[in-house]
């Protein structure tokens, strides 16, 4: 890490310090301070949107450390968050068990259907294993919609609201706090996940698994623990979309097409590191709302020379060439970007 | 250069301090801004989302015109309800789950009285953030597994599973010259629209004394070919086919079923409403559907009622491509109810207590707006509409159709779906 001029680190403390220096400390304070006083200031629909991003990130955190870091390609994240949140909504619908209890066990079932699903990553890699991994979007979306005596099938699934010690979470406000505690907790494990042994294992199998097998790490054990812990992260995530976004389940919102979203948000975000994610969400579920909430009304009350509807195909349109312009222009992802820039301010006016 | 003092300003102490600055004033200053932000007068807000992009989007274009125009015309007609203009705040909820939660967020936040919805889907996405609001909302198009147990979600229209009792009550009473019973397969699409079918059939359909053969076919909303599942129905030798789902996936089972040579015999095909439309005749061709029979719960573009002048006149001003298809009567129709639901509750109430828009005004709209809707009869383009304590389904009357020379004629009069509490069988939507 670039550190601003006069400030050394004599201890391993402050050489493995996240947080190093007074500045960032306080901007970390207010950070926090913005997030929780948001509910003051802004409505439903904005808590809503901050909600799915929070939720999203959580997911995508754990997608990415099991593509970013690890190397595996899943385009079946969707699915695993399919799993957390019927697990969920069951346990604690069904069984009665504890929010809190639910959503780990979601989040367990969900680590242990990766485990199943990650198998084949021990004989095939790369565009081979992802083609396992959206296997394993349609059968476990397969398994869910038939098993209707379980799951309601595509008849649906009421989910009860998250509860914690006799507090029910059912306004916009109390899920935003709900959400964002859990979604802060998920980035601090996942920043520190990287940097642990198993980490850095990750990122030796990433780079080349040969050379890390040789070096003496288990393959075997590592990519499966990937693919558990990313799932896990997905199977945290399906039981907050459950119980905080959309209390109703049904198999339609856990398509291939979100699994897609997932892996585009984390390459335009940035592999490999944990502030990707979180720019890569924020960044595609903005400009969805951006896009179909505010450019197709301007240009359909603008242009009036088409017919009526014909801006809502824009949408999708410019999605995708916004998704592809962005990387051509920056294919490192926008955490690289913000690296760039943070370290060129530091630098200023030195260019290195 | 002069030596810098201790008390000079550096650039990164200037980018610190303005930054910090903007941060505070961010969070001092948006509320203010927002509570000084006035909001227009004098109008009901209406939120209303289609799906008008995505996997719906030939019916969700429709239902969106037919909508939209309608309110143009009670205001510009009818000068608004009660004197006060209707505000309509449509969002395009692209047949995504998630973007329909943000939609009704939005339109609470946008302090709507009440929310319209035209797909059953996005309903069920939507309706658990309403319900825990007491947001009331209204579903052009509906499963049971929304409307029981009633909560603030109700039906414009008779569900889903209402249009396969009603059929299959018309089968057994006109159609149906054999022994013993009459057997169904059902196509269903894989979601509530198709599932809701299956759920009235599975409610009903042995008290009718109709047997339902196993397994239920399903398809997605993007097939293409059916042809391996209708051979399998073929060998079941059914004598009703029974297709819940949307008009292009239905069109591609009546065009697979054409080319197995399975139309124009003893079976007969009959369609719920959300695919009996116009669009299903274009889509399979008026030769191939020939004779398919469908349900739908308002009148068809020929009869003779007093709304028909006005749905044409606005229909060929402004959307000419969908003269002809019932889904835009139907959506004109929801926005007739829920004006007549704000009239209803302006006159009790007056317009202050609901143009708040918050809690209150929505309990208020649902009281004394929804709840009071009383034979209301739509201007004769649909089943009357009244309010039933212990059923949300405002209009329970459908009518069979059938398609005739390319043309969607009704060959029955309005029919009352009875109540099915669903809730108390024990297999419905319980784990």
């Amino acid at each position: 890490m670039h550190l601003p001029a006069g400030i050394r680190n004599f201890t391993y403390a402050e050489d493995m310090a996240i947080f190093r220096t007074r500045t960032q400390w306080v901007l970390l304070i207010l950070l926090f301070v913005l997030l929780f006083t948001i509910p003051l200031f802004m409505g439903n629909y904005w808590l809503s949107i901050i909600i799915i991003i929070a939720i999203t990130i959580i997911a995508a955190l754990g997608l990415n450390l099991l593509t970013g870091y690890c190397g595996q390609l899943s385009i079946g994240h969707a699915g695993f968050i399919a799993v957390g949140a019927y697990t969920s909504a069951i346990l604690t619908g069904q069984y009665e068990v504890p929010f809190l209890l639910g959503m780990l066990g979601g989040g367990l079932m969900a680590g242990l259907t990766g485990l199943l699903f990650g198998l084949p990553s021990l004989r095939v890699k790369g565009f081979y294993l992802a083609i396992t991994t959206i296997a394993a979007q349609f059968i476990i979306m397969w398994v869910i919609s038939q098993w209707g005596t379980m799951t309601g099938g595509f008849v649906g699934l009421t989910v009860p609201a998250a509860e914690i010690l006799g507090f029910s979470f059912t306004s916009s406000t109390s899920k935003y706090y709900l959400v964002m505690t859990i979604c802060v907790i998920a980035v601090f494990v996942a920043k520190n996940l990287a940097r642990t042994r198993p980490g850095r294992a990750f990122v030796a199998i990433r780079d080349n698994d040969l050379a890390a097998q040789v070096m003496g790490i288990n393959l075997f054990r590592y990519k499966l623990l990937a693919f558990f812990t990313g799932c896990f992260f997905a199977g945290i995530a399906g039981s907050l979309l459950a119980h905080c976004y959309y209390g109703f389940l049904n198999p339609e919102f856990f398509s291939i097409k979100e699994s897609i979203l997932y892996v585009g948000m984390i390459i335009i975000g940035g592999l490999g590191m944990t502030l990707g994610p979180i720019f890569g969400v924020v960044f595609i579920r903005l400009l969805e709302r951006l896009l179909s909430l505010e450019l197709v009304p301007f240009l359909e009350s603008t242009i009036t020379v088409f017919p009526s509807g014909w801006a809502s195909g824009v949408t999708p349109m410019l999605f995708g060439l916004i998704i592809v312009l962005f990387l051509i222009i920056e294919p490192r992802g926008l955490a690289h970007r913000w690296n760039k820039f943070k370290n060129s301010y530091r630098l200023w006016p030195f260019s290195y | 250069m002069g030596k810098r003092s201790s008390r000079d300003i550096t650039r990164r102490g200037f980018i610190k301090g303005t930054g910090a600055a903007s941060l505070i004033l961010f969070i001092g200053g948006v509320p203010l801004l927002i509570s000084a932000c006035g909001e227009k007068k004098e109008t009901i807000k209406i939120g209303l989302s289609t799906p008008s992009t995505g996997a719906a989007a030939e019916k969700g274009q429709v239902l969106e015109h037919g909508n939209k125009d309608a309110i143009k015309y009670i205001n510009e007609e009818k000068g608004g309800v009660g004197g006060y203009k209707i505000e309509l705040v449509w969002m395009d909820n692209g047949y995504n789950a998630a973007a329909m939660v943000n939609n009704v967020n939005k339109f609470m936040d946008s302090r709507c009285v009440t929310f319209g919805c035209s797909s059953s889907a996005m309903m069920a996405a939507g309706m658990s953030v309403a319900n825990q609001n007491g947001f009331s909302g209204l579903a052009v198009y509906g499963a049971p597994v929304i409307y029981r147990p009633p909560q603030h979600i109700y039906g414009q229209l008779p569900d889903y599973g209402d249009d396969f009792v009603v059929f299959a009550q018309y089968y057994k009473n006109h159609l149906w010259d054999g022994q013993g019973k009459p057997t169904v397969v059902m196509h269903l699409l894989n979601n509530s629209t198709g599932y809701g079918a299956y759920d009235g059939a599975r409610a009903k359909a042995a008290e009718m004394g109709i047997e339902l053969l196993e397994p239920v076919f399903e398809h997605t909303a993007s097939t293409t070919s059916e042809t391996t599942s209708l051979n399998s129905i073929r060998s079941l030798d059914p004598d009703i086919l029974y297709i819940a789902s949307t008009p292009k996936p239905s069109s591609v089972i009546i065009k697979n079923a054409n080319e197995l040579g399975m139309t124009g015999g003893r079976m007969k095909i009959a369609c719920g409403h959300a695919g009996m439309t116009k669009a299903l005749v274009d889509l399979a061709g008026a030769d191939v559907s020939e004779g398919v029979y469908g349900l739908f719960p308002t009148v068809n573009w020929d009869d003779n009622v007093p709304g028909m002048a006005k749905v044409k006149e606005y229909c060929q001003r402004y959307h000419p491509a969908d003269f002809g298809n019932m889904d835009y009567i139907a959506s004109w129709c929801q926005s007739l109810i829920m004006v007549k639901a704000a009239e209803l509750a302006i006159e009790a109430i007056g317009y202050e207590s609901l143009s708040k828009g918050n809690q209150g005004a929505w309990k208020n709209f649902e009281d004394y707006g929804i709840k009071a809707l009383n034979n209301y009869d739509v201007e004769g383009l649909q089943g009357p509409v009244s309010y039933t304590p212990g059923d949300n389904r405002l209009s329970k009357s459908l009518r069979v159709f059938q398609v005739q020379g390319g043309n969607i004629n009704p060959v029955t009069d309005w029919i009352e779906a009875p109540v099915i509490e669903y809730e108390k069988l024990d297999w419905f939507g319980k784990i």
